[in-house]
């Protein structure tokens, strides 16, 4: 029995076919490579391979001739992963417990504090982490945490952020704040406020982000204030400042009443 | 002699009945996110549902429908037992295993990363890993396809391949190649990152992998549909396929072009050269090229039908068709929304008009519109044709059967066409709420709402479907006469081996998916500093 | 029981219907290429040319998307160029400003997640990867003030990621821009 052999050029289904796609993808190679990046608006290419070489996508950093503009004031120099300060060990945990007794005076014996500084207890262990490191860098400004931090080193702070994400948060049965305001629940979308919960932890936890509930009322007020008017600085990216700068001195009151009394 | 009955049987009443859930949660998160309903105290609820809608109506629904349809096809066309039976039984099993597997962590809200993974976000590797199994489980059925089919093809040599297992086998090849993509992101860059082995992921490349599959994807959800064009409508209105050659031709087109075309889903993405990206918009209009074809080869074979139930004149033939058929209601609505559908589409492919779109409610109109919509009601007339086959009894509720196809396609055109407008609006896709009371929104509430009234008609729908199905369970036993696939006008008696065989198909698929994407895939593995953390989502306190 | 005579002259002119169908189906597809590709040569209406990368993890450290240089540079040759960042949920700067009547370029990039961005009532539309940087061309003729909403899920707080822009007449930019290197309209 005779068997038509497919790959072969006297095959007309193999020959037409190959040749169309062949000459399809050619045609649009040359547009899509040679034509069209050269006519690029922004671009100035230094030749053709120098655009088919960009339109196929290896990276090509532009040199950055224009002048980088500096603050006039310092942000956050720690950088973010998600998953950093997991898992701490139980002798750094240990270490943390030794650091964290000169803490107390203000910030209570069990990481509760009984004046208006924050509870410490149960907090994110990457979002003290951060603030400690922002209060030696000075990205954060506190007359009272400055002298405090100066000589704690990196492993120092690391120790003390996981004993304090170790110690339990107070918490009782009922919540006593009732139903979130609405400010906290749904945000406020069309001025770039999603829920509070997100980020802090309610819904999901975004790293860095602190635990609110239960923080004292003035506490988060002060800051939330701080934040609005640029006054505290040291949000990545400027992420907290866009959304506290579009509420309400209302909205802000009731926000903080609402963590507060959420314990 | 039938053998695969009940196997067929299985494979759609578990489609249907996973179908039945997932759509009443399309239609809440449609409700809630409308000017009806107040916003959601929980934004995460929805996009829970919004993953648990997507995963079961992408990887679970369709899938087990084109399996199903496949294994009938297989036995029926090839007029013999199939061989693997049992390796198609343990292949259910791990779509079953993998449903599960997949469907429990989303449910606890540990996976709320919708149906299309969007890495560096990263939830539990469960959810992964059961989208494994339901793909593994499907190449299962890939593999018994081409099996049974050369199987027949030694046993008949040079006989032409009955056209619907031809069709079949190209759809099962299609599938086989574009879940690669996809296989590639979960298997080497995802589920290493969700087990907790790797903590960094390049979300470029993971978005270049997930858009190998993308389109492709739908053209394999396609499939059963087509091939019911071809195969079961001409028949069921007493017609004949106007060519068979066409056909063949069609289904070697989307074989060849559908994969490698899936940039047009990344034309905004910043990680793939503009030369690419031009590429495959060329070769995204050619993939429009076997519809086209696919709309004239039906058309003719229904005026066939026409005229030979005694139709007249220019398009007096559409009066003397069967319309109180199911299977030729299903198939006219299905070709209006397949129109509208694919005019939709033709809009997609240019980067031009995509700008316009990208990202806003037009994309999830457009497919439903295509997909819920043309294709779906074909699976429905599919199930309606061949249930008193695996049943062995009656099927005869036609009055519902109409009522539901006409539901269907009218809670899907007062879902979708309002959808699609209010994407031109600019509304963005996913969000859990919108403050329609803002001015600058308020002109969207109305097609919303609209689109809410649309979608709960086809809850009702689908509550019909199941309905007809469960009768169909209880029904009278009959003998149905032997099942036949649609004849052409002029039945080959010899074919082109390029007609009859997928050597050089295959060949030009894969040439052309290493043009397209060899060289995007293999310079962002090799260049260095792409990857980012992993955000895990998920982790509440 | 009615039956099918394919008359030769039937099937031929079926066969030739078929193959003008066909015909004009490639033609006009191969229209729509042209016409796409025409619209990109006359109107620049392409996608960046050149691929970027960036390390969202130290963008607050160094280089060109730290938070001072955000915002709207006007450039020595009178062009524009956006610098702003999208993180999990807002934009920084969370309202851009530009002038009218300006060739404009926007570059981009997220610090976390994919997140994407559209403007109201424009065809403007860009997707921030992270690890990447984006990068579009846009003029604006008329003044106004639009909504820029995150369009790709980024988590749970997407809903409530919209930024704002608004477009002001040339002079008047030019004049603050005398004042401040990098503008914006943040309150």
């Amino acid at each position: 029995m005779i068997r038509e052999r497919i790959a072969s050029l006297r095959n007309p289904w193999f020959t037409a076919s190959i040749g169309i796609t062949v000459a399809i993808a050619l045609v649009a190679a040359v547009v899509g490579f040679v034509w069209l990046p050269l006519q690029h608006p922004g671009e100035r290419f230094k030749g053709v391979w120098d655009a088919i070489c960009s339109a196929s996508g290896l990276v090509r950093n532009a040199a950055s001739s224009a002048q980088i503009v500096r603050a006039d004031y310092l942000t956050t120099s720690v950088e973010i992963e998600p998953q950093m300060l997991g898992g701490a060990s139980a002798e750094s945990i240990g270490r943390g417990a030794t650091l964290a007794l000169r803490c107390t005076m203000c910030h209570g014996a069990r990481g509760l504090s009984q004046a208006d500084t924050p509870n410490l207890a149960g907090q994110y262990p990457v979002t003290i982490y951060k603030e400690l490191v922002d209060f030696k860098t000075g990205a954060r400004g506190s007359a009272v945490m400055a002298p405090l931090v100066a000589d704690l080193s990196d492993a120092d702070m690391r120790d003390l952020a996981a004993y304090y994400a170790y110690l339990p948060r107070v918490s009782v049965p009922q919540p006593s704040a009732g139903e979130p305001p609405r400010i906290v629940a749904s945000g406020a979308p069309l001025r770039g406020i999603a829920p509070c919960g997100a980020c802090h932890g309610e819904v999901d936890s975004k790293a860095s982000a602190a635990w609110l509930e239960g923080q004292p009322a003035i506490y988060l007020r002060t800051q939330l204030e701080a934040f609005s008017t640029g006054a505290r600085h040291n949000d990545i990216g400027e992420q907290m400042r866009n959304i506290v700068r579009r509420m309400t001195a209302d909205e802000i009151a009731a926000a903080s009443a609402f963590y507060a009394a959420r314990q | 002699m039938w053998t695969s009955r009940r196997l067929v049987l299985a494979h759609l009443w578990f489609a249907f009945g996973s179908f039945g859930a997932a759509l009443p949660l399309g239609e809440w998160q449609m409700f809630i996110r409308s000017p009806l309903h107040a916003w959601i105290s929980d934004p995460e609820w929805y996009y829970r549902s919004v993953t648990a809608h997507g995963t079961t109506m992408a990887y679970v629904f369709p899938t087990l429908v084109a399996m199903g349809f496949g294994y009938f096809v297989t036995e029926h066309a090839l007029q013999r037992p199939m061989v693997g039976l049992r390796w198609a039984w343990a292949g259910l099993a791990l779509v079953a295993v993998g449903t599960v597997m997949a469907i429990v962590p989303v449910a606890l809200g540990l996976a709320s990363v919708l149906y299309t993974f969007y890495p560096p976000l990263i939830g539990n590797p469960f959810y992964y890993i059961g989208v494994v199994l339901v793909v593994v489980g499907s190449w299962v059925w890939v593999a018994l396809m081409s099996i049974n089919m050369y199987r027949w093809k030694r046993d008949n040599p040079g006989a032409p391949v009955p056209f619907p297992m031809f069709a079949t086998v190209a759809g099962s090849y299609l599938w086989a190649w574009t879940a690669v993509g996809a296989a590639l992101e979960l298997l080497f860059q995802i589920i290493p990152v969700a087990l907790g082995w790797r903590s960094t992921i390049d979300a470029g490349l993971a978005r270049v992998f997930f858009s190998w599959t993308l389109h492709a994807i739908v053209y394999f959800w396609l499939m059963p549909a087509y091939i019911a064009y071809y195969t079961i409508v001409p028949r069921a209105i007493g017609g004949r396929l106007f060519s068979d050659t066409m056909g063949r031709i069609a289904f070697i087109l989307f074989l060849v072009v559908a994969m490698p075309i899936g940039i047009h889903h990344a034309f905004e993405d910043p990680q793939i050269g503009s030369g690419f990206k031009y590429l495959h918009s060329v070769f995204t209009a050619l993939v429009a090229l076997p519809t086209v074809l696919t709309v004239f080869t039906i058309c003719a074979s229904v005026e066939i039908a026409g005229r030979l139930r005694g139709g007249k004149g220019v398009l007096g033939w559409l009066a003397a068709l069967p319309w109180r058929n199911p299977i030729m209601l299903g198939a006219a609505l299905s070709f209006v929304m397949l129109g509208f559908g694919g005019a939709g589409g033709l809009i997609n492919m240019s980067y031009q008009l995509n700008a316009t779109v990208h990202n806003t409610q037009w994309i999830t109109g457009h497919f439903h519109l295509i997909f819920a919509g043309a294709i779906v009601i074909m699976y429905f007339v599919i199930a309606y044709d061949i249930w008193p086959h695996l049943t062995g009894r009656a099927l005869d509720s036609f009055d519902l059967m109409r009522a539901q196809l006409w539901t269907w396609f009218l809670g899907m055109i007062v879902l979708t066409f309002p959808w699609h407008w209010v994407g031109i609006l600019g509304m963005p896709r996913r969000m859990a709420f919108y403050d329609y009371t803002d001015p600058a929104i308020a002109a969207q509430a109305a097609s919303v709402t609209m689109s809410v009234v649309g979608g709960a008609i086809l809850v009702l729908s689908g509550v019909l479907f199941l309905v007809v199905l469960a009768r169909g369970q209880t029904a009278p036993r009959t003998e149905p006469a032997t099942y036949r696939f649609s004849v052409a006008v002029r039945p080959p008696r010899t074919l082109p081996a390029a007609l009859n065989g997928f050597g050089l198909w295959l060949g030009l698929m894969v040439g052309l998916t290493i043009v397209n994407y060899g060289f995007p895939i293999a310079h962002s593995l090799v260049t260095p500093g792409t990857a980012v953390p992993a955000v895990k989502v998920g982790e509440r306190w | 029981m009615s039956h099918l005579s394919t008359s030769d002259e039937g099937a031929d002119r079926g066969e030739r219907t078929e193959r003008h169908w066909a015909t004009a189906a490639v033609m006009i597809l191969a229209l729509m290429v042209v016409v796409a590709t025409f619209a990109a040569l006359y109107h620049g209406a392409m996608p960046q040319s050149r691929v970027e990368t960036a390390d969202p993890r130290t963008l607050h450290l160094g280089g060109e998307f730290i938070e001072s240089n955000l915002g709207s540079a006007l450039e020595p040759d009178g062009a524009v160029i956006v610098r702003f960042i999208g993180q999990q949920y807002s934009f920084t700067p969370s309202c851009i400003l530009v002038p009218t009547d300006t060739p404009i370029t926007f570059r981009t990039t997220s610090a976390d997640v994919v997140h994407g961005f559209l403007i109201d009532g424009t065809n403007i539309n860009l997707m921030l990867v992270p690890g990447y940087v984006s990068s579009l061309g846009a003029r604006f003729e008329t003044p106004s003030e639009r909504l820029m909403p995150c369009h790709e899920f980024c988590s749970v707080g997407h809903e409530g990621m919209w930024g704002r822009i608004k477009i002001i007449d040339k002079a008047a930019f030019s004049r603050m821009a005398a004042e401040r290197r990098r503008l914006s309209c943040v309150d």
